[in-house]
């Protein structure tokens, strides 16, 4: 497999006015072509700060970071990024918001209509894309920030927990939407994400994180068939992985072992 | 927002049937009415405190040279803050770019906010004579402050995250800054330019009281050098007449070209 993104013995200290604060410690992964990665940790554990490092837009205070191979020292532009927040833009419409990718990668605006309307479609807000941002709840507005990432088509998708505002029953919706299109595409995806039961059914493998400074606890390979459907989670070995994740967190403390 | 939408979102905040500017309207007419009626009743003469009725008919009779002063001075108060505008946002824009520069530069700049402009406009006539210059300039020194600060602010207040996107598209800097710093720097720009709107005003008549033979600044010294306290009263309406439009047609661009700002959405105290 080819490496897609590589992080070798990475560690990030941010220098605050109180002293420097150890985010990450010796991070060391390499992700391959089309790999769906799934990132679990506790709050704080420099999940966030990863992703920022994978793009480009912050650098690693001890470590390399590759992206096919060549190191990164620049912001990575072939790539999709959901950020925590959904950092939509107030003054823009719906569908302007999504449209500013192609328009900002000097693309052809009227080209990626069709399918910024598709991609709405998909993630259920058919008929917003003439409403301003304000009009749209929390979760509404991450699914468009969700659409904006996916619009041109990137070969790496970075997603910092994309799903964080919605509702039980739309979150596994759009789990399955994002499976689809994953099994479609066959992008690489980092996806940041609280829900252990959602990272396990995406991902090939599931990075659990300790608390920070974090490191990597365990790196688990979900072995499940695809494609991944609701039922899945039903399985024994998914049940299995869910656990096993489980205990790590209570060996490191994040869960509470009763 | 379609003008639909508005509608309706200001239907469900207020069920009255008159707008909401006839509020502060007739506020300022029950005032009015309280002066005439104070006047008259409490027989205060004319050449204390004049009555509107009075002051209205003075500038109704006078209007011919009222009117050529107003213009004298309105001409004045809009090169002042045009000139304003043009030097004060692309200087905030610049500096925002530039940190070390912001850093070399904006202590000068509010060091040289503390000297008062009225205090320097004598010094400003003797460098730059009577005519129509060192009044735009007073008018631009006054102006020019608020708007620097309130543009920097906005241009400096962008969320990291919105930098962090527009870069992770491989924007270049000027589109950087042309689609994502400056629409999130409007709203505070507008908020300067809605200040120095009001201050243009009083920097152009600063000017005309040091050193002027026209303008509404100029003609309000000659009035009150002849105690005609009806024309002071008159000439001080006429300024805040103009200085209320002027405020008004900063507000009115404002609501065109930010129709998406919080600050023009329903209040959020919606009533049942
Ligand atoms: N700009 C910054 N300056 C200083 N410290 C920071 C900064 N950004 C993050 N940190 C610190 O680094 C640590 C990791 O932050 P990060 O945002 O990566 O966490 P996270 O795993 O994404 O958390 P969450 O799940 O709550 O989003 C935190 O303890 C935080 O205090
Ligand atoms: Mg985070």
């Amino acid at each position: 497999m080819v490496a897609t993104l590589e992080f070798q013995n990475v560690s990030k200290s941010y220098q605050t006015a109180t002293g420097p604060i150890e985010a990450l410690r010796d991070f060391d992964l390499t992700i391959g072509e089309g790999e769906f990665i799934s990132i679990v940790g506790p709050s704080g554990c420099g999940k966030s700060t990863l992703l920022s490092m994978a793009s480009g837009l912050a650098f690693p205070t001890q470590g390399k970071i590759s992206v096919k191979g060549e190191p990164v020292s620049e912001p990575v532009t072939d790539l999709g990024i959901v950020f925590q927040t959904d950092v939509l833009l107030d003054w823009r419409t719906i569908l302007d918001n999504i449209l500013i990718q192609p328009e900002m990668r000097g693309l052809d605006r009227n080209a990626y209509r069709p399918r910024a309307l598709d991609l709405l479609k998909m993630v259920g807000l058919e008929g917003f894309e003439k409403k301003y941002p304000y009009e749209l709840s929390g979760g509404m507005r991450q699914r468009v920030s969700i659409c904006r990432a996916l619009i041109h088509e990137p070969p790496l998708l970075l997603m910092d927990e994309p799903f964080g505002a919605l509702d039980a029953l739309t979150r596994e919706q759009m789990v399955m939407e994002l499976h689809q299109i994953w099994l479609e595409t066959r992008k690489s995806v980092i996806f940041i994400t609280h829900d252990i039961q959602e990272a396990v059914l995406l991902a090939d493998r599931v990075i659990v994180m300790t608390p920070r400074p974090g490191r990597i606890a365990e790196i688990i390979k979900t072995d499940l068939p695809h494609p991944r459907r609701p039922a899945t989670m039903e399985t024994a070995r998914f049940i299995s992985v869910v656990a096993q994740i489980r205990h790590l967190f209570e060996k490191h403390g994040v869960l509470k072992a009763y | 927002m379609t003008a639909q939408a508005r509608d309706e979102a200001s239907t469900v905040v207020r069920r009255r049937w008159w707008p909401a500017s006839f509020d502060s309207t007739l506020l300022g007419l029950a005032l009015i009415l309280i002066w005439e009626m104070g006047v008259r009743l409490g027989h205060v003469p004319v050449y204390l405190l004049p009555p509107p009725s009075t002051i209205l008919m003075r500038i109704l009779t006078d209007y011919r040279s009222l009117f050529m002063h107003t213009v004298v001075t309105v001409n004045e108060v809009l090169i002042g803050f045009g000139l304003a505008i043009a030097v004060s946002i692309p200087l905030a824009a610049i500096l925002a770019q530039f940190r070390p520069l912001e850093r070399a530069f904006y202590p000068i700049l509010v060091a040289s906010q503390t000297i008062p402009k009225v205090a320097i406009a004598p010094l400003i006539v003797v460098w730059f004579g009577f005519g129509l210059f060192p009044k735009i300039l007073i008018a631009f020194l006054i102006c020019f402050f608020p708007i620097l600060i309130d543009a920097l602010i906005g241009f400096r207040s962008t969320p990291k995250e919105v930098i962090w996107l527009a870069r992770s598209m491989g924007a270049p800097r000027r589109r950087i800054f042309l689609n994502f710093q400056l629409p999130a720097a409007l709203p505070h720009i507008f908020a300067g330019l809605k200040v120095a709107s009001t201050l243009a005003v009083v920097g152009a008549v600063v000017g005309e009281f040091v050193a002027s033979d026209r303008g509404l600044g100029y003609q309000l010294i000659v009035a009150n050098g002849m105690l005609d306290v009806v024309l002071s009263f008159a000439i001080l309406v006429l300024l805040s007449v103009v200085g209320i439009l002027l405020f008004a047609v900063v507000d009115l661009v404002e609501r065109l070209l930010l129709p998406w700002h919080i600050s023009h959405r329903p209040t959020g105290q919606e009533q049942p």
